[in-house]
């Protein structure tokens, strides 16, 4: 049965692999590939038997030729292999931000990536809409430029800041992108415009009503979630609608809430309130916040959201519910954050992270196979299985067996 | 002339979102005459009777704002659904006086 494929310049390099992998003795290879086409000589073997392989990480588009022209369980192979690479490299990345983390031999992997300090690219624009439905507005304060006085405009020229350093920092991404994306921010749209939202391009803000609401830049996870549904349009294109739909919303509030846990110093899950938007709503409100992740549906009175399956909300409105059932997800995630324990950028972080990223997460994927996912990576990143438990059964808690 | 208004989506479901409002109704027996010429004036400028039924929203957005027009004369109707951001000016426009007729 085939379980990786492996790619190097001679077969001598595939030998260290198989020592380093549990059973060497039980690691057979097969050539099956000797030339790529013409861009050079390679050797392309097929390891039999393994069920915890160490993988030799191809250049992608190896195993992407490989996923289309190969014999069936080649493609297979070359797909898992494609899968577990955007893990590791995501791995490898969280490994370059904290040198000190926990490394096994499975993450001994060969990095051909350097991150380095040069590669940070922060660039922030505020415009002001001047209260008019018009986009982008006026330039009000560039990169580098003084706080204006403004609070709309310094919260939102900080809030792009910080977002970015947590995306740098704790998963060394660089920018929305990865490549360094400006990050746009627009103020002041609408007269008493109560919302914020993502336009595809841009973050843009109202100053709320007034009476109910007050200016949606006052809550830095607000901007962590307009940002991250670029992030999440990038890597995994979820579809705004029901469960893929609910599962974009709660990936926007996890990492609006790790962004607001960065600039408390890193917040332990246990000690985080896990509550969006907080500071949102004048004192003439009943509630505390837009969303809580630990407990959804206690935010404010006549809050509906759901933390557990039996309660799905099946609707037409809100693109099949994807602000209400994101509660489901985003219980599942405080969970597993909470059980992991310390700052939630740690391992519950990176594990979800290295999900979005996951060529088998489609676009149109259901709570259950955005689970099952989550509970892959987690032993892919964290071999020795506490992680993967903790995920299965935070998963569990919501009704979701994987 | 009759007009309904409705919002919904935005970033959630909360105290003060206009999609937790019930949809505006507006006849325009009810309106003084200079409001009905100023309603007249952002159909026309808007070309309400002539955009498109349903606008999708710009891909990859989010947490948007959606929008139901459904206005009926006695000659026609036409029902227009569009999101945030809205790039007509003069479609703007229309949609911030109906907003402000869902504060009355």
């Amino acid at each position: 049965m085939i379980s990786r494929i492996f790619s190097g310049m001679h077969p001598e390099l595939i030998t260290p692999w198989c020592n380093a992998s549990p059973a060497p003795d039980r690691c057979l290879l097969e050539l099956v590939w000797a030339d790529l086409e013409g861009e050079g000589e390679a050797y392309v073997y097929q390891q039999m038997g393994h069920r915890h392989s160490i993988f030799c990480i191809l250049p992608p588009y190896v195993l992407r030729r490989i996923a289309r022209t190969g014999t069936e369980e080649q493609r297979q192979a070359a797909l898992e292999t494609l899968a577990v690479d955007t893990t590791f490299r995501t791995l490898r990345a969280i490994r370059l931000a904290a040198p000190v983390a926990t490394t096994t031999p499975a993450m001994a992997v060969p990095s051909a990536e350097v991150v380095s300090e040069e590669a940070k690219q922060l660039q922030r624009t505020i415009f002001s809409c001047q209260n008019r439905r018009r986009l982008p507005g006026d330039v009000v304060r560039s990169e580098g430029g003084p706080a204006t006085g403004d609070p709309a405009v310094d919260e939102a020229y900080d809030g792009l800041g910080a977002t970015y350093n947590f995306y740098w920092e704790v998963l060394r991404r660089n920018s929305i992108d990865d490549q360094g994306m400006p990050l746009n921010g627009h103020v002041h749209y609408g007269r008493r415009y109560n919302n914020a939202f993502w336009d595809g391009q841009r973050m843009v803000f109202g100053d709320g009503d007034g009476v109910l609401t007050n200016r949606f830049t006052i809550s830095v996870d607000i901007m962590g979630h307009e940002l991250t549904h670029a992030v999440t349009e990038k890597e995994a294109q979820l579809i705004y609608y029901a469960q893929s739909g609910a599962l974009n919303e709660s990936v926007s509030d996890v990492y609006g809430s790790l962004v607001k846990q960065y600039t408390r110093g890193k917040e332990a899950a246990e000690d985080a309130d896990w509550l969006i938007g907080e500071g949102l709503f004048t004192e003439e409100v009943n509630g505390v916040a837009l969303r809580s992740m630990k407990e959804p549906g206690t935010a404010f009175e006549g809050d509906e959201q759901p933390g557990h399956m039996r309660d799905y909300v099946n609707t037409m409105e809100d693109d099949g519910g994807v602000h209400i059932n994101s509660g489901i997800p985003n219980k599942a995630f405080y969970l597993a954050a909470s059980e992991t324990g310390g700052y939630a950028g740690e391992k519950a972080g990176p594990i979800w992270y290295a999900t979005l990223r996951d060529p088998r997460l489609k676009p149109n994927a259901s709570f259950v196979q955005f689970a099952r996912l989550t509970v892959v990576n987690a032993e892919i990143l964290f071999p020795g299985g506490r992680e993967e438990r903790i995920v299965r059964n935070a998963w569990r808690q919501v009704g979701i067996n994987v | 002339m009759r007009i309904r208004f409705e919002t919904e989506g935005g970033i959630g479901d909360f105290p003060g979102s206009p999609a937790r409002n019930k949809p505006t109704l507006i006849d325009t027996d009810d309106l003084p005459p200079r409001e009905i010429e100023e309603l007249d004036r952002l159909l026309m400028a808007a070309g309400f009777f002539d955009l498109p039924a349903v606008s999708e929203p710009p891909r990859g957005a989010a947490d948007y704002f959606r929008y139901t027009i459904s206005v009926t004369t006695p000659e026609r109707s036409h029902i227009v659904t569009l999101t945030d951001p809205i790039e007509d000016p003069d479609v703007g426009a229309l949609v911030d006086y109906l907003e402000e007729k869902s504060r009355e």
